[in-house]
């Protein structure tokens, strides 16, 4: 065998995670296990109202409660912090942005909103003296509906402004009003004289991806090294740099660390909320350490709530089913708005932006608004925005197919992009692949003819079974091209490798990961680069103190640009071991004439002349010597990453139900994927961010749904009434990678995968459960896609043909 | 008000003087320092995070006081192994990358270290509705599933299980 083919060693193959022995034997490394002597506990008192005036806050009571430390509101806050908005988290896009404090100022906005907080030395006596905070309210008028919200005359949600509409944008017929209006001329006239049109109102509700562990901030300050902050977080480096501006902490006396292990984050964690910036606020006031450790019932009043859209959406099409014009007019309901980077509304932009999805849709009207309503903000969750429009456009599709009496999976294949790459009518790089590769083997492997037969059959007697499809165009990590304009920061992987002496590998990056296996395979990636073993390799992460700056753990982007930026290095320093090595060795050469294998850097021209990894390296970092001329000592290098354009990754799914004809009750009988995930470097972290994607997206559709009541009151504070999916509700999924393409833009071929995944599953399951109810010809557009839901639209198709 | 107890956990006495309101999930975090019992709802007892073993039962220890578990004897996910040899479970569930972000793990492991000891040769749906007291984020449950299946399912050998118990009594 040859030295190349014995290479292709660690990126591909299975190799059991390194942080699992930590975290099978209860020794991880989460939030709430840091333990600082002399720590207080930090607990927020948080609006019972929607939307009420603050007439009095009384925190007498719980002042004189022994244990106490401090009581603060609004008020003993708003001039010593600086609210936000502040640029680093602002995005530069033209929007309104709402001021806020860490705690309400003047009135509140949101059912679980925090008021004050109390800090004490244990944290029941904090919960006691939390009970204990007097608040006196003014109810105001209440904003529940982002339709009503927008309407003239609707009370306000934000002091100041004429009307509660915070974001509106036109993503399609270029830059100009001109050029905008002709687009939608011509989009009109295209729906118009198309043969057949299908109109309809989409609508996905309030519900996110909240992680198992809840948030938390733990901040010390020292007068003369300043804070550090440990903080639930996927961006350590902006959470940094944003706390530096609203505390006014030069940056070089701030030091944020995301925990080694964070219990899933999925998007929740991303933001710049206002909890953190309290925490450490009081504790450079009290010159303590404070933690804050939210409760379940405070996450979910307050993040973890994301989709909440509507979607009226038009499409046009040939008799033969191919789409030749598409309208939207998006909504969403975005809460009071309040959240650094995201602002809620960042997550309805990127989904009206994603809307066109694989499809070949060159003619697109897309615009969209987004309400203020008294509702927490939308805060971001894995198929970020693009859940809601997903579901729209895919459902259209059915819709199409059913009045064509086609096969949805025909009307499919039929405007799937066929080439790549593409730029959508909304401006998004699509840069590689092939879908209708992805999307054949996936018909393929379901062997969708026979599931026709058998579905023919069981109509015939009276069983209910149907398929349905969705696919995904996917973030594969986020350009600096996107993300400078999208969230005022940069897009690029950052990686430090650092070898030792020994011939031991440390990889430093800047990002924050939650559970995706980073510190195994990225040393799978370093380990296949130096030809030595994954355990030999250390990988670091989320302190500000000791890796390079990064946006955080985002859209993808560990397997696209972190680990491009780590590969890039490694082979940086390859180069230089191969010209000591060449020049020890007295040889003119090539660097690529040495390869790293099995321990050693071989000299490719002669097998004969190698020498250990780990010699060559301790050779470099400890007797810099005789090096070659303009050559130092050490071997240590930082990259960064940034793609030639915006990359993406690919996947369609088919979702497989049987619904009861008479209770509505859907069985979700079998799940199968088709990615395209370019070069996999762990196969089994692949398929399970497939496992767990698509049961997110299940989820969401059919159970999770936060409830507002009339009076703005959040009614599902808790897991007993905000139902996420147990074991005993989903099925395995059937994950197939047989069909990528390795991405030409990345060192490895690889692509990131994961955090567009949910995406697909809504339209996929409700497509399935309209297919198996085709005999009543019934069309659901309505999340949660619920029994009771199914039994209504049975009821009435049942009472329609009674009719005739 | 405070009470003087004495709790048992993993082979080790903690005796302390606790504010009766005190959780026995506190306690055993905070009191006895063993931290790999997490909590991932308000005390509602429906993510199972905080899973034990309350003399060789599961229970969730948020729902229970730590006075309530005076005189009794606890193993938290730190005492699973035996002698430093991983519970069969702990080994499957990294064979099979039945985790993620790890922090429904103990909870899971500390149940279903309870349900395999006593069922055997069971059938996947059998395991998915074991497995409903605890909520996994991150997994999709799937390799869950697979990893318990390995150990009890219908082609698996609970003798492990016995074996691990053996030596860990």
């Amino acid at each position: 065998m040859s030295y190349v083919a014995k290479q292709q060693g660690w990126v591909g193959r299975q190799f059991n995670r390194k942080e699992d022995y930590r975290l099978t034997t209860g020794k991880g490394q989460y939030f709430a296990d840091i333990v600082v002597p002399g720590m207080l506990h930090l607990v927020f008192v948080r609006s019972k109202h929607a939307h009420a005036r603050i007439k009095r806050i009384d925190t007498s009571a719980a002042k004189a409660i022994p244990g106490v430390v401090a009581v603060v509101t609004g008020e003993d806050v708003r001039d010593a912090i600086k609210s936000l908005p502040q640029p680093v988290v602002v995005p530069a896009l033209p929007a309104r942005y709402p001021t806020f404090w860490p705690l309400a100022v003047d009135k509140v906005k949101f059912h679980g909103e925090p008021v004050a907080a109390v800090v004490a030395r244990d944290k029941y006596v904090a919960e006691d003296a939390a009970d204990a905070v007097a608040i006196e309210y003014e109810p105001l008028p209440i904003i529940g509906d982002m339709e009503d919200a927008l309407k003239l005359g609707s009370p306000i949600v934000h002091d100041g402004w004429e009307n509660n509409e915070m974001f509106s944008m036109t993503f399609t017929g270029g830059a100009t009003p001109e050029s905008q209006a002709a687009n939608d001329a011509e989009v009109d006239q295209l729906i118009k004289s198309a043969d057949v049109s299908i109109k309809g109102r989409y609508r996905v509700h309030r519900c996110g991806v909240t992680p198992l562990e809840p948030r938390g901030a733990l901040a010390t300050w020292d007068e003369s090294d300043g804070m550090v902050a440990w903080i639930t977080t996927q961006r350590p480096h902006i959470d940094r740099l944003a706390m530096s501006d609203v505390l006014d902490i030069p940056t070089e006396r701030i030091r944020v660390i995301a925990p080694r292990d964070q219990g899933g984050a999925f998007g929740v964690k991303a933001p710049f909320y206002r909890e953190p910036i309290l925490v450490c606020y009081m504790a450079r006031e009290l010159k303590r350490p404070v933690r804050w450790l939210e409760t379940r019932e405070e996450h979910l009043m307050s993040v973890s709530q994301e989709r909440d859209q509507i979607h009226d959406l038009e499409i046009g099409a040939t008799k033969e089913g191919r789409i030749v014009a598409l309208r939207d007019r998006g909504l969403a309901d975005n809460g009071d708005g309040c959240e650094g980077v995201y602002w809620g509304y960042l997550m309805p932009f990127l989904g009206a932006a994603l809307l066109p999805n694989a499809y070949d849709l060159t003619k697109c009207d897309i615009k969209i608004r987004v309400a203020c309503t008294n509702k927490a903000v939308l805060s971001p969750a894995r198929s970020f925005g693009a859940y809601p429009t997903r579901f729209a456009l895919e459902r259209a599709i059915d819709r199409l197919a059913h009045r064509l009496d086609k096969d949805p999976a025909d009307v499919r294949r039929l405007n799937l992009i066929p080439t790549l790459p593409y730029v959508t009518a909304t401006g998004v790089n699509y840069d590689s692949g092939d879908f209708l590769k992805v999307w054949d083997y996936l018909i393929k492997t379901i062997d969708l003819t026979k599931f026709r037969a058998e579905q023919r059959e069981a109509w015939r007697r009276g069983r209910y079974i149907g398929v349905g499809f969705g696919v995904g165009a996917e973030l594969s990590g986020v350009a600096s091209s996107v993300l400078v304009p999208m969230e005022n920061q940069p897009g690029y992987g950052a990686a430090t490798v650092r070898l030792d002496p020994r011939g031991k590998v440390q990889v430093f990056e800047g990002d924050a990961p939650g559970g995706q296996g980073h510190e195994t395979s990225m040393a799978q990636v370093v380990a296949q680069e130096f030809g030595i073993h994954p355990n030999d390799v250390t990988v670091m992460h989320g302190d500000t103190s000791t890796t390079p700056f990064g946006s955080g753990t985002i859209g993808a982007r560990a397997g696209s640009y972190t680990v491009s930026a780590i590969s890039t290095a490694c082979r940086v320093l390859k180069k230089k071991i191969a010209r000591v090595m060449a020049h020890d060795l007295k040889i003119e050469s090539d660097p690529d004439d040495f390869v790293f294998v099995d321990g050693y850097v071989v000299y490719t021209k002669s097998d004969n002349v190698r020498k250990t990894f780990r010699e060559v390296v301790e050779r470099i970092i400890m007797a810099p010597l005789n090096l070659p001329a303009g050559e130092s000592g050490g071997l240590e290098h930082t990259s960064f990453f940034e793609a030639d354009a915006p990359m993406i990754c690919f996947s369609a799914h088919a979702a497989f139900v049987e619904v009861n004809s008479n209770s509505g009750q859907i069985k979700l009988t079998r799940y199968v994927t088709s990615e395209d995930v370019g070069t996999v470097i762990n196969p089994q972290i692949v398929e399970a961010q497939v496992q767990g994607g698509v049961v997110q997206g299940i989820s969401n559709c059919l159970f999770e749904q936060f409830i507002y009541d009339e009076n703005g009151q959040q009614l599902t504070c808790t897991f007993e009434n905000y139902k996420l999916a147990t074991a005993a509700d989903v099925p395995t999924v059937e994950v197939h990678h047989e069909a990528g393409t390795p991405c030409p833009h990345t060192p490895l071929g690889s692509r990131g995968l994961g955090e567009g995944i949910p995406g697909a599953v809504p339209g996929a399951l409700t497509n399935a459960v309209c297919d198996a109810l085709r005999p009543f010809g019934i069309e659901i557009d309505e999340l949660p896609l619920r029994p009771d839901r199914v039994w209504r639209a049975l009821k009435e198709a049942k009472r329609l043909a009674a009719a005739e | 008000m405070n009470k003087e107890i004495s709790i048992t956990i993993n082979g080790e006495i903690f005796q302390q003087s606790v504010p009766i309101r005190m959780l026995l999930v506190d306690f055993i975090r905070d009191v006895a320092g063993l931290t790999g019992t997490h909590v991932g709802c308000t005390f509602e007892g429906v993510c199972g995070a905080c899973t034990i073993h309350l003399d060789d039962e599961a229970v969730k220890s948020c729902l229970m006081l730590a006075v309530q578990a005076d005189g009794r004897s606890i193993t938290t996910i730190e005492g699973l192994a035996a002698n430093g040899k991983l519970h069969p479970l702990q080994k499957a569930f990294n064979d099979h990358h039945a985790l993620q972000c790890g922090f429904c793990s103990a909870g899971i492991l500390m149940n279903m270290a309870e349900f395999t000891r006593t069922n055997r040769k069971l059938t996947e749906d059998e395991i998915r509705n074991a497995l409903v007291g605890n909520l996994c984020r991150c997994t999709g449950y799937a390799h869950i599933v697979d990893a318990i299946k390995e150990v009890a399912g219908d082609a698996g050998s609970i003798s492990a299980v016995h074996q691990h118990n053996l030596e860990r009594a």
